[in-house]
């Protein structure tokens, strides 16, 4: 084999080499550092701690696609429900004062079980279930 | 002292008669009902006689309403006037006729406390009971709307009253047009109200609960077409944020009392209520504001300004929402421009009712933050399409790395496998 011959070989094994360990080292390491993306299909999410959760507040949660309100009452219990409201689709609040689920695009009011109460929603908010495992918030479908 | 005796035993006496009656009626629950038995028998049942009548099943008899002996089935005992017989009562009679019960607060704890008792009174503050009063037969009437054998309570959904059907049952006769034309009414209500916002919604979404039926806003009992004055808080007993920016405006001020503008209506029309959108304000072909303002006034131009901080915002909205579709068909990550986009929807909502306070400034409140986060949802959405290709690119790259090691490796074991010259 000529020396060119061979030196022709090894350069195109090396570049070839190269490329391809950067083709499987590349997906592998994005693996093992993933970017902050939430996960579109979920069944259930971690909301924080349950004893930072000061009472008769709320949090919005990113429930996959779906915002999630998170109410804790004034009695401590957690409530998780979509956050959708089902007039015209703004996310509901959480209104301390009345103690009711509110949403303020056209003044529609829900109880803390979802059910429509007042204003123009047609339909009542769907609940989600909460647990508390190890002091964790679990919001599952 | 003897004429004191007298006045009281008549009270006693009275008093008994009027415990007796309850009583009666009470006991009659578990009592005999001859006359259904006959008439069942004689096949000779009111045309809308239903057994699931709430009357039938909480256990009163015919001769509850209609007098006479349940007892006996002697139809001349049975149907005596001595026994109190009244038979079918006349048209201007009924109000009252079902009023002896449910105009009486304690007979009905029997049976519906929570039933409000003064319906008769109602009604006879109501355009039907007005009329019927003045000796109008054809006015509505307690029966005309809840049948006279197959009552139901209105959360039933076989009853004539029941939110589903009421559309229906004022139709009855709303729907009549010679009996409309007679007093100068419209007979087509119906079939707009079908094809409004709160027609499909109750009609053909179900939606029971949230969308008005006719009684919502006309009442019931008192029907009467709401008046000029009152048209605003009607609607705006569920259109409450409208109702706030409406009445705290200018023009909420200015049409306030007697004049040619009616709140709501005005705009909105009553019973054909059609889904708004944006072209509504402005000042173009479809825009309602330059039904009034013309051009160089100033309600003139503060419709344009309030049309264009619309159309920016759900223009900007709706290709954002394009970017959206596409970076999910791409298979990237579409949730967080998801959510922005729920924000700038919220804003764009928000907005479409601050119209009513007519000030394109107010609207801008909202528009401007909805525009900058449509922006931003855009700009992400961009990124992550030139992601997608940036990825794209990298695979072909990849493909023509491994492509040349093959060939390398092919082209060494070819030289390998040669022997030496
Ligand atoms: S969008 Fe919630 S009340 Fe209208």
């Amino acid at each position: 084999m000529s020396q060119t011959r061979r030196k022709f070989i090894n350069t195109i094994l090396g570049i070839g080499g190269l490329g391809s360990l950067g083709a499987i080292l590349y997906p592998l390491v994005s693996y093992l550092i993933p970017p902050k993306i939430t996960e579109a299909k979920v069944n259930s999410v971690k909301a924080g701690k349950a004893d930072k959760f000061k009472d008769n507040s709320y949090k919005i949660i990113k429930f996959g696609r779906e915002p999630v309100i998170l109410i804790k009452t004034v009695n401590g219990n957690f409530k998780a429900l979509s956050a959708t409201c089902t007039h015209l689709q703004c996310i509901v609040q959480y209104r301390k004062d009345l103690k009711e689920i509110w949403c303020a695009c056209h003044n529609g009011l829900y109880d803390l079980n979802g059910k429509n109460i007042s204003g123009p929603p047609p339909r009542p908010l769907k609940q989600y279930d909460v647990k508390i495992v190890k002091d964790e918030i679990i919001i599952t479908r | 002292m003897k004429k004191l005796f007298f006045l009281l035993s008549i009270f006693l006496l009275l008093l008994s008669t009027v415990f007796y009656a309850q009583e009666k009626t009470i006991q009659d629950k578990n009592g005999q009902n001859e006359c259904l038995n006959c008439h069942k028998s004689d096949e000779n049942l009111p045309d809308d006689f239903k057994s699931y009548d709430v009357h039938i099943t909480a256990g009163l008899t015919c001769a509850d309403c209609h007098g006479g002996d349940p007892t006996s089935d002697d139809e001349d005992i049975a149907m005596s006037k001595k026994n109190g017989f009244v038979g079918v009562p006349s048209r201007k009679d009924i109000p009252q006729f079902c009023g002896r019960c449910h105009s009486d607060f304690k007979f009905m704890k029997n049976y519906r406390p929570e039933v409000e008792t003064d319906q008769v009174k109602q009604y006879y503050t109501s355009i039907h009971g007005i009329q019927l009063k003045k000796g109008d037969k054809n006015v509505a009437v307690c029966t005309s709307c809840h049948t006279a054998h197959s009552i139901l309570p209105p959360k039933d959904p076989r009853s004539s009253v029941y939110a589903l059907n009421v559309p229906a049952t004022c139709n009855k006769c709303h729907g009549d047009k010679k009996l409309m034309d007679k007093y100068n009414l419209p007979s087509d209500i119906y079939k707009k109200y079908v094809n409004s916002v709160h027609g499909i919604d109750l009609l053909k979404n179900k939606d029971v609960t949230g969308a008005p039926a006719c009684n919502d806003c006309h009442g019931n009992h008192g029907a009467t077409p709401p008046g000029v004055s009152s048209i605003v808080n009607v609607c705006g007993t569920c259109h409450v944020n409208n109702y706030n920016y409406f009445k705290a405006s200018k023009m909420g001020k200015d049409w306030e009392g007697d004049n040619d503008y009616h709140g709501c209506v005005t705009c909105h029309n009553n019973h054909d209520i059609k889904k708004p959108n944006d072209s509504f304000v402005g000042v173009g072909d479809d825009a309602l504001c330059s039904d009034c303002h013309d051009k160089g006034d100033k309600g003139y131009e503060e419709a344009k300004k309030i049309h264009q901080e619309l159309t920016n915002l759900s223009t900007l909205y709706d290709s954002a929402k394009v970017k959206l579709i596409k970076v999910k068909q791409l298979g990237m990550d579409d949730i967080s421009i998801g959510f922005m986009l729920k924000d700038a929807h919220q804003a764009m909502i928000k907005a479409r009712t601050t119209v009513h306070t007519f000030s394109s400034a107010k609207v801008a409140e909202l528009t401007v933050p909805g525009i900058k986060i449509a922006n931003n949802a855009i700009k992400k959405a961009d990124e992550e399409i030139s992601d997608y290709h940036t990825r794209r690119y990298g695979l072909g790259a990849a493909t023509i790395a491994i492509l040349i090691l093959i060939i390398g490796l092919y082209l060494k074991l070819k030289g390998l496998n040669k022997p030496e010259a």
